[in-house]
């Protein structure tokens, strides 16, 4: 017996010995969780932001991790769930994720979904006959205009396409006078393609532009010639397509094929993405996009290299995602969040608090400022197709 | 917690869902125009109680009369027809019922915001449990408790001569008829009792869900509706129940840990379902032996 106890003291002591003294206190974990559409049309968006907010986690996590609000070190872990697109899907993925110890919880994909996830969260912070869910949301994709309106709660690092298409469509007239007229393409039953092309409808008319018409589409089509058909005995100078990669190729190729060569062609932000070359490059030739991303800066291209690793791409929405967790980081850490099971409610709180305080951040592209409404003002530039990849058209100065 | 408590919210509103559908499929007829009046249900009352100010009850009761009234409607033509013709035909209302609400808008102004259904953009802000402080608990409360009247009722109604006329139709139309009893009148009151229950059920959805849109009450949500009582068995109303908990609860939520996979199996496992079980996951061989299970000694000896 006594030899047992010896040799349990030689293991216990040399297992003691062999442990760093830093490591003696368990390194901690913060799990973030990010969801959206990883299944469907729109799968690819989850899977980008998966990868890139992995990718971040990994960047963050090499440079020595962040500092909990007690001074311990931690390392980020990133859990995605799939909500498939759906609403009602949307609402229980988020009941799930603030079901655990979650402070924060980044998506969704797709607007309809934010528009009713946003809508259980407590409207105005403190209303206590608001029974709203209390949990902050950070959303990388959806990109509906004024959804983080809805709660006090929702926050987005999305573009403002507003600002994107008001001062693409006047650098267009102020580039190209000899353009007249315009006529526009809508994935209609997608609310983020259907509310952007009302801004570009809008602003290109507020700008003189004669709209000559609109051609409507699903998101599920697969068949354009009679959109197209429209589209060409319109013969507009200007088309401008406000839909997703998928049905953006299915139209182009359609246009390739009806003959319809407009003098320029405008893109929806969301097609700024290598979906869209993959799908149809040599159709999209020329075709002119706002986006918020591009790998021009260093900081870009070392983003875009470590989401490939992650085996997704970088997009504006995956750029936003990647963004989004040095935010978080910074957030952790300036409002002290302790990230312990006893401390869940007040860790969110404190998250929504330093999320809403936030005047600007940093982002790929350069600062990014934030308005009282809880969005992004980012930077962007303008990109084209050209000889199979995206390259930066202008860069407006803002 | 509040997650089981959304996910119970969920598995409610679904069961009422395929309960109206279980009406119909008594009666033989496979419906599904379900989608197309549970969103008349979740658009009309939403509009209630979003614009007009309604409580919750009166605008769900409105809403279920309203689907109730236009599934009435509908019966009449779309009953003339069988089988295939009457799936066709359902299915062309269910989409003609969810482009109208595509291209429908009235708004109103309400300080800052703009209210009410907006086309293609959908309806937002149809926030009327936690506006009115009801916690996810109350929530899914209510809906159970609105889930076990329709239930009961249905119960009630299957083992009353009414049940027994619908099933009669159900089984044989002409050995119906040759026994005086009027078939498009049970057909049309089928469709109506299903509007009805559909109704409710849209309007519950579209306040727990706060944003409804033309897209979430397409051919997807009319084939969740049948297939809940045929996968679950018509036998009773609890074989519907059985289904939605299938489906929702095990194949939706159960599997999401699974992530990509997840979809695979749920077709996968809804065939099998289909195969092992033909005639529903609760069929009358089934309950027959529940109730001998559970009925007492004395009952079971025959005494």
């Amino acid at each position: 017996m006594r030899r047992l106890h010896a040799a349990l003291a030689v293991l216990l002591a040399g297992s003691m010995l062999s442990l760093p003294g830093s490591a003696l206190a368990q390194e901690r974990t913060v799990k973030i969780t990010g969801f959206g559409a990883k299944s469907g049309v729109v799968r690819v968006f989850g899977i980008n932001s998966e990868a890139a907010m992995k990718a971040a986690a990994g960047e963050i996590n090499s440079k020595g991790g962040i500092t909990l609000g007690d001074g311990t070190k931690a390392k980020f872990a990133v859990d995605f769930l799939d909500d498939r697109c759906n609403a009602e899907e949307g609402i229980s993925v988020v009941r799930r994720i603030a079901s655990t110890d979650a402070f924060v919880a980044v998506g969704p994909t797709c607007s309809n979904v934010a528009e009713s996830l946003f809508g259980i969260l407590q409207k105005k912070v403190g209303d206590a006959s608001d029974s709203g869910l209390q949990f902050p949301i950070i959303a990388d994709v959806a990109a509906k205009g004024g959804l983080a309106k809805i709660s006090e709660w929702a926050f987005r690092n999305v573009p403002s396409e507003f600002e994107m298409y008001k001062s693409l469509i006047a650098w267009v007239k102020k580039e190209h006078p000899d353009l007249k007229t315009m006529y526009g393409g809508v994935e209609k039953d997608f609310a983020h393609s259907n509310a952007t092309y009302g801004v570009m409808k809008g602003q290109a008319e507020g700008a003189g532009l004669q709209v000559l018409g609109t051609s409507e589409w699903l998101l599920n089509d697969t068949t354009f010639s009679t959109q197209v058909r429209d589209m060409k005995r319109a013969n507009a100078d200007i088309v401008a397509i406000s839909a997703h990669p998928f049905t953006t190729c299915g139209v182009l190729k359609e246009m390739a094929r009806q003959g319809v060569k407009p003098k320029l062609l405008i893109g929806l932000t969301s097609s700024s993405s290598i979906e869209t070359l993959q799908g149809c490059a040599k159709q999209a030739e020329g075709i002119i996009i706002p986006t918020s991303f591009a790998p021009v800066t260093p900081e870009a291209k070392l983003a875009a290299e470590q989401v490939a690793k992650f085996g997704g791409s970088a997009d504006l929405h995956s750029a936003a995602a990647y963004e989004i967790m040095f935010i978080l980081k910074d957030v952790i850490e300036s409002q002290k969040i302790m990230a312990k099971p006893d401390t869940v409610q007040a860790d969110r709180n404190k998250m929504r608090a330093g999320l809403a305080a936030l005047k600007e951040t940093k982002g790929l592209l350069g600062t990014v400022g934030r308005t009282a409404d809880r969005e992004a003002i980012k930077p962007y530039l303008y990109v084209h197709a050209k000889d199979g990849s995206w390259q930066v058209l202008h860069k407006p100065t803002l | 917690m509040d997650f089981y408590l959304g996910l119970i919210q969920i598995i409610g509103v679904h069961t009422l869902l395929g309960l109206s559908a279980y009406c119909v499929l008594l009666t033989g007829q496979v419906s599904l125009a379900q989608a197309g009046f549970f969103a008349i249900g979740a658009y009309v009352a939403g509009i209630l109680t979003v614009l007009a100010q309604w409580p919750l009850i009166p605008a769900l009761a409105v809403a279920a009369v309203v689907s109730g009234a236009v599934a009435c409607a509908v019966g009449f033509p779309a009953l003339r027809v069988k089988g295939l013709m009457l799936v066709v035909a359902t299915v062309a209302f269910g989409e003609a019922v969810r482009l109208f609400f595509f291209n429908f808008t009235y708004q109103i102004q309400a300080g800052v915001l703009h209210l009410g259904p907006h086309g293609a953009e959908g309806f937002r802000q149809i926030r009327y449990f936690p506006q009115h402080g009801w916690s996810t608990l109350d929530v899914a409360l209510f809906i159970w408790t609105v889930v076990a009247l329709v239930m009961a009722g249905l119960w009630w109604l299957d083992h009353s001569r009414i049940g027994a006329v619908l099933r009669a139709v159900g089984e044989d139309e002409l050995a119906a008829q040759s026994v005086g009893i009027n078939i498009t009148a049970v057909k049309v009151s089928a469709m109506t009792v299903g509007g009805f229950i559909a109704g409710i059920g849209g309007g519950i959805f579209a306040h727990y869900t706060t944003h409804i849109e033309h897209a979430q009450f397409g051919v997807v949500l009319a084939t969740f509706a049948i297939a809940y009582p045929i996968l679950g068995g018509l036998s009773n109303v609890f074989g519907t129940l059985l289904a939605a908990v299938f489906i929702q609860g095990f194949l939706i939520e159960g599997l999401r840990f699974m992530g990509d996979w997840r979809n695979l199996l749920f077709g996968g496992l809804i065939v099998l379902a289909m195969n092992v079980r033909p005639r529903g996951l609760l069929d009358a061989g089934t309950t027959r032996a529940l109730r001998r299970l559970f009925a007492p000694r004395k009952e079971r000896s025959g005494a």
